[in-house]
């Protein structure tokens, strides 16, 4: 993998409070890498790193290999929207566009030809003499993102743009921001806690936790094979069950409330023979039935709750004392009644081994 | 109940407005001194006021007066503004109280102070030492407005200039100072007229080449009172009325512009 932009160990600490810890990812050229994580776990800080905002307590940040180290904001060529979108409430939209190119000494004639062209390509053709509040917040949004591409950065960072938007208008700017940003081929990262704007939008999902990096992979590597148990409790929903692995060669592992039961061999983490592990397993491929079904695995529980959603529902149930849930589709649901005693059940492809 | 409190109402209304509004038939009075009502009308004092060196000078020394205290305000306040609201340093408290403390202590005080060290420093009776006193009284109150206004600023707008290409001072330059501009321009209005309107020390300290126009009024209702004095009030509430209309006009005009926009914007989506 060609490495386009570099963290090389880096490390922020406010006093005593670490901030970021050690902290190594590689970008490729023209990817889009998602930053994901609860508040506070350094995603932000990271983000402000790399454009020059704060300065990092060790570490390194390099562009094709060339340290960023000396270099002020306003020489880094970076774009960056930010949460609030910033636009400048005195400027017109294309005025808020040809600013960074003012900036580049470009004359005004050809500046503003090109911050026009860039508010067409985001979709906003005939809206450029109006000023930010005379925009909506989609609007707005999409001026912050011509704003931002307008002088061709090397780098487009957007701190959680999405946040302020309502649901439909969002899933719109994600359709958006991904057309663009394919169309523009520019190098991205995207700032969020939403793990499905991560799941839909990203190339590679960086999770972030507490200060360091826990996983850094492909959204469906990361959905089906987290490699912490942070990462497998934080993306989509998990049953998180203690397990000590008996052979590992032949791929069996007991469990006090799956029993003694096989997993696939692929993609898990290396274990030893004994080593206590951690088994995931996601509630959609739990099936829930009332007789053990056969080529299966099969558990016992007691349904404690059933949430409808509609077109599915989630089943909770206890099988020795611990809870288990199950997502099953709406018309197998009709069935079931709490306090029943069933059989939940599972493939050998199913189990995915966190070793902690 | 309800009848009684508008009563009451119109009362506290025309008792408060009444002096502002009084002056201006007096000032258009035929009567040798303030008198109320007027026996008959004539514009003779506006004359005389607007041909009266004895009036005029006192009205330049003001303008100067008041207009070098807000730059010299201005100078000092910005900077300090800036400092308080966005820095964390050592004494930053101790700065604070200080620059609050020419509202606190009565000017009655600051006047005696000014004219025993002014004194010794030869500045009694000077432009320059009249400007120096009415700063040090201007200071709390344009940086109470100003720190408000910067206090609302949003520093995410500077960031996202820096990110776009902007030095420090480009920054400021086309970002920070464009955005506060009306809250400069209120703060400076606020130490002009702070300046404009003070008495007290003036009278203890602006002499006869100082000379400032509320103390020259001052001076002129002890004596005689002159009805040029009601032509003056009545000229000021004017300008002030013109002051306080304008901008509400200004922005009345501006709305229908933007509602419009507004109502376009809505529509387009």
């Amino acid at each position: 993998m060609s490495s386009y932009l570099s963290l090389k160990g880096i490390n922020k600490s406010y006093g005593d409070f670490v901030a970021l810890d050690d902290v190594n990812l590689e970008i490729k050229k023209g990817e889009f890498v998602t930053f994901l994580g609860p508040s506070g776990s350094g995603k932000t800080t990271t983000l402000m790193i790399i454009a020059g905002f704060e300065k990092a307590t060790r570490g390194e940040v390099e562009i094709e290999g060339l340290s960023l180290a000396g270099l002020d904001p306003q020489d880094r060529n970076i774009g960056i929207v930010f949460q609030n979108y910033a636009l400048f409430p005195h400027k017109s939209a294309v005025e808020n566009v040809y600013f960074p190119l003012q900036m580049r000494k470009v004359k005004r004639k050809e500046g503003m030809r090109r911050a026009e062209e860039m508010l067409e390509l985001v979709g906003l053709k005939g809206f450029s003499h109006r000023h930010p509040k005379e925009l909506s917040g989609g609007q707005q949004q999409r001026v912050a993102l011509a704003r931002a591409l307008v002088f061709g950065p090397d780098l487009l960072l957007l701190d959680e743009p999405l946040g302020a938007l309502d649901k439909n208008l969002r899933e719109q700017m994600q359709i958006e921001i991904k057309r663009i940003q394919k169309k523009l081929g520019v190098t991205t990262i995207f700032v969020t806690h939403d793990q499905t704007e991560a799941m839909s939008m990203s190339d590679r999902i960086v999770i972030f936790s507490q200060g360091s990096i826990q996983q850094a992979d492909a959204p469906l590597e990361i959905y089906h094979r987290p490699k912490t148990q942070f990462v497998a409790d934080f993306i989509g929903e998990s049953n998180l069950l203690a397990g000590k692995v008996v052979d590992a060669a032949s791929g069996t592992l007991s469990s006090p409330v799956l029993g003694d039961c096989t997993y696939s061999g692929d993609h898990q983490p290396a274990v030893e023979n004994g080593q206590d592990v951690t088994i995931v397993l996601r509630p959609e491929n739990l099936r829930i039935s009332r007789d053990p079904i056969e080529g299966r695995m099969n558990g016992k529980m007691k349904i404690e709750t059933i949430v409808n959603y509609g077109d599915n529902a989630l089943v909770i149930g206890l099988s020795g004392g611990v809870p288990i849930r199950v997502r099953v589709l709406g018309a197998d649901v009709v069935i079931l009644s709490e306090g029943d005693e069933c059989c939940f059940s599972w493939d050998e492809d199913a189990i995915f081994l966190v070793a902690e | 109940m309800n009848t009684l409190m508008r009563v009451i109402a119109y009362a506290v209304i025309i008792f408060i407005a009444a002096p502002l509004v009084i002056v201006v038939p007096m000032s258009l009075s035929t009567a040798s001194s303030l008198q109320f009502p007027p026996p008959g009308y004539w514009l003779g004092y506006y004359a005389s006021y607007f041909s009266d060196p004895g009036w005029l000078r006192p009205t330049w020394n003001s303008i100067v007066i008041a207009s070098a205290t807000t730059v010299l305000t201005m100078i000092l306040v910005v900077p300090a503004a800036f400092a308080l609201v966005r820095h964390k340093f050592w004494g930053k408290g101790v700065a604070n109280l200080m620059l609050m403390m020419p509202m606190a202590v009565p000017h009655i005080v600051m006047a005696v102070g000014y004219y025993s060290v002014f004194g010794q420093m030869r500045l009694v009776h000077t432009h320059l030492g009249v400007i120096l006193a009415h700063t040090c009284l201007s200071v709390p109150i344009t940086f109470l407005v100003l720190s408000a206004n910067l206090k609302g600023f949003d520093r995410t707008l500077e960031r996202a200039a820096r990110s776009l290409g902007a030095s420090p001072l480009q920054t400021f330059g086309h970002v920070t100072l464009p955005i506060l501009r009306p809250g400069l321009l209120i703060s400076a209005l606020f130490a002009f007229i702070q300046s404009f309107d003070e008495t007290v020390v003036a009278i203890f300290i602006s002499g006869r080449d100082a000379e400032t126009l509320p103390r020259k009024m001052f001076d002129s209702i002890r004596q005689e009172a002159d009805p040029v004095i009601a032509v003056i009030s009545s000229l000021l509430f004017l300008i002030v009325a013109i002051a306080l209309i304008a901008p509400h006009v200004v922005s009345a005009l501006r709305g229908r512009f933007t509602t419009k926009g507004q109502e376009k914007a809505l529509i387009a989506q």
